[in-house]
């Protein structure tokens, strides 16, 4: 499945919004989608989707910032 | 309407008609038993009365000498001869505890005050072309005709603030005359409002020193606790385990110098248990100690009838423990308790001063070591994110909020990103027209001109008391829980003595780096077993959704409430979402499940309840036997 989709049902179904109320290129925590947790539980998604284990250093806005930087982090993870 | 309220005041009741009003009122004996019957009638003027001036035997003193002349020796009386005395000019001298309706019959104009923190709640309601008061909503529901209604826009500023502003509540055209107000009523106009007291407003002087400072505090809370002893029947004291209520206690003790009751919550979880702290406070002041244990069971079992009275929503399921308890207290028969209440908003107590104190670090330049050591003492459980590899995620939590901290209602920053998630679940065609966007804006009008000049944690603190505590805390914890079973909760921590001088304190004496209540640690901490001074910070759970929610399926009173179908006929939620809600709790643990989503149980659950006890209104008549007062004027 695509990233950016599978990831988008994600905060769908977990964080009670609708896709086109995500700002793709916005922080998901600066839109008020997602409390501190919800990053936890994003990056519980990526290790149970993806295999990804995110490691301390990899816990940054860079990585997690937007859907558009998670899809990329996924993709480099991926290649 | 008095019979909605009788758990308020079981022990008598009384009214007063004349051809302008009626007064009636519901009486909790404490002071004065046999003389203090309500409403109060004199020549001048007819007061109805709900509270205590702890200081009443000073103020009776000052009016002899002013050649008045007592018929009782209760507290009501002084009350009502201060304010025929000095008028309004009296409300700033008592200390205590209040809301009263005195008919000023010589002007004819009814006036209506309430104590500075809003300990005693106030509403009135105009209706028909008359204007209803009554200390809980729920009595207005007994008018002809009138049935609560939701206003959707002060339901989400509820939800987002844990509280409305200013004078409203989250139901329409119900107002609630805010703490340290007096307003004046002519006919069935509010012909003027003013405001007796604002918290910070005076220039109490700052100790010289830390060590003075202890002095100086040790000193006059235990003159706090002496002033909330004065009682006619015996006083109790709430023991939760926590620091603030072992110096209560401990003051208790010193000044009774015999046995008192002490009461504590125990839970049944050993996650949330803090009996051993409470054992340690009980075996050093040796009270004739009583405790209350709780389970999930009593939660999900209870939480409707708590909701009877608590009446609006609520975040956590804190004030269920408090309902029980207060049923005990009365069990024992014990009508006061003294609590420590405010203490953790007085000297810093709450993880939001941290927080704000943590993002000024970084922003004046912190490395990341440091704002990490930061958070592992704001989190040393970090049950949250499951264990300390997800540390970062806290970083870039908080990272958002950077340069967001110098603005005037700034404290308030993280409950209103946190909590505006509730806007989705409001129902879209219910027409809540409020824009969060202008939230900030709304609370800055609330705070002082001179806001600016203040340090941050003073302003953060101003914020937590107005919203908070004052209108929630103090409410649906607070004041309704112990009523609910007819107690009355005093709070030492509350006497303006104290809130005025804690308030200019330096920062450092009640935040001292992150050591929350670092002064009343240093003035009490040597009486007080150590592991209660420097006790470490509890792990955080989800026991609303633990209570609610079990093995993923709502439990039968849950599902109740949150049915599909009774989403739709009360229409206060969104049904898709709180369906995605159900669902996403019967996929996941409830250990894996944050903060926010907790807290959202607790509103839409509670929110329900309350809409089922306005649909379903309890009938009540009061007991012929216990009218003590039936008086009619012209």
């Amino acid at each position: 499945m695509d990233i950016k989709y599978a990831l988008v049902e994600f905060l769908c179904k977990n964080f009670m919004v609708d896709e086109d109320e995500i700002d793709l290129n916005e922080s998901l925590i600066d839109q008020g989608i997602i409390d501190s947790f919800g990053l936890v539980e994003i990056s519980a998604f990526l290790e149970s989707a993806y295999g990804i284990v995110t490691q301390q250093e990899q816990m940054v806005r860079d990585n997690f910032g937007s859907v558009h930087k998670i899809v990329a982090y996924v993709e480099r993870w991926r290649s | 309407m008095l019979a909605p309220l009788e758990h308020r005041g079981p022990d008598e009741w009384g009214v007063y008609v004349n051809s302008h009003l009626a007064l009636g009122h519901v009486r909790l004996s404490i002071i004065d038993p046999t003389g203090g019957h309500q409403p109060m009638n004199s020549f001048r003027s007819t007061i109805a009365y709900n509270g205590e001036v702890y200081n009443y035997i000073e103020l009776r003193r000052e009016l002899r000498a002013l050649g008045r002349h007592f018929q009782t020796d209760s507290d009501t009386e002084v009350v009502q001869q201060a304010m025929e005395e000095w008028g309004v000019a009296a409300l700033p001298k008592f200390n205590g505890q209040f809301a009263f309706l005195f008919w000023d019959k010589r002007n004819k104009q009814l006036i209506a005050a309430r104590d500075r923190f809003g300990i005693r709640p106030l509403y009135y309601l105009p209706y028909k072309g008359a204007v209803y008061f009554a200390s809980e909503m729920k009595a207005f529901d007994a008018l002809p005709d009138f049935r609560r209604t939701w206003h959707p826009d002060n339901l989400l500023i509820h939800g987002v603030l844990w509280n409305t502003l200013d004078a409203h509540t989250v139901f329409k055209d119900v107002q609630s005359l805010p703490a340290g107000c007096v307003a004046v009523f002519k006919g069935q106009e509010k012909v003027d409002l003013q405001t007796y007291y604002q918290i910070g407003a005076s220039a109490a002087e700052v100790p010289a020193s830390f060590d003075e400072a202890t002095l100086q505090l040790k000193a006059l809370l235990q003159d706090a606790v002496r002033l909330r002893l004065r009682s006619d029947v015996p006083v109790g004291c709430y023991l939760s385990g926590g620091i603030d209520s072992s110096v209560i206690t401990l003051l208790c003790k010193a000044v009774k110098k015999e046995r008192f009751k002490s009461f504590s919550v125990v839970f049944d979880d050993e996650t949330f248990d803090e009996s051993h702290y409470q054992d340690a406070m009980t075996a050093l002041i040796q009270s004739d100690h009583h405790a209350q244990t709780i389970d999930l069971d009593h939660i999900d079992k209870h939480f409707l009838d708590a909701a009877y009275f608590f009446e609006r929503p609520v975040f956590r399921t804190a004030p269920l423990p408090l309902f029980l308890l207060s049923k005990k207290v009365r069990q024992e028969g014990i009508k006061v308790v003294l609590t420590g209440e405010a203490a953790d908003e007085l000297f810093c107590g709450y993880d939001t001063f941290k927080e704000m104190k943590l993002l000024r670090a970084w922003e004046e330049g912190a490395g990341r070591e440091d704002i990490r050591k930061i958070l592992f003492q704001l989190y040393p459980h970090l049950a949250h994110y499951g264990a300390k590899d997800k540390l970062g995620f806290l970083e870039m939590y908080y990272e958002g909020f950077l340069g967001k901290t110098g603005g005037p209602s700034a404290g308030l920053a993280i409950r209103i990103h946190n909590n505006q998630v509730l806007s989705k679940y409001l129902n879209k065609d219910w027409g809540v027209t409020f824009r969060l966007d202008t939230l900030e804006t709304l609370v800055e009008a609330m705070l002082p001109a001179n806001v600016k000049q203040w340090p941050v944690l003073r302003r953060n603190q101003f914020l937590e008391v107005k919203t908070l505590l004052s209108g929630y805390l103090l409410s649906s914890q607070g004041d309704r829980m112990a009523m609910a079973h007819s107690v009355e909760g005093r709070f030492p921590f509350l006497d303006h003595r104290i809130v005025d001088w804690a308030f200019n304190l330096p920062e450092t004496y009640k935040l001292n780096g992150l050591r929350e209540k670092h002064i009343l640690k240093e003035a009490f901490g040597r009486a007080l077993p150590a592991a209660i001074v420097d006790r470490p910070k509890r792990p955080y759970m989800a026991p609303e959704l633990a209570a609610f929610i079990r093995n993923g399926k709502p439990t039968e009173k849950t599902a109740y409430f949150l049915d599909d179908q009774r989403i739709r006929d009360y229409g206060l939620f969104d049904p898709k979402m709180v369906a995605r809600l159900l669902f996403k709790y019967r996929r996941r643990g409830i250990r894996d499940i944050g903060y926010r989503d907790n807290m959202l149980v607790s509103f839409i659950l509670s929110a329900q309840m309350v809409e089922y006890w306005i649909r379903h209104p309890q009938s009540r008549r009061l007991t012929d036997s216990r009218r003590q007062v039936d008086i009619m004027e012209q």
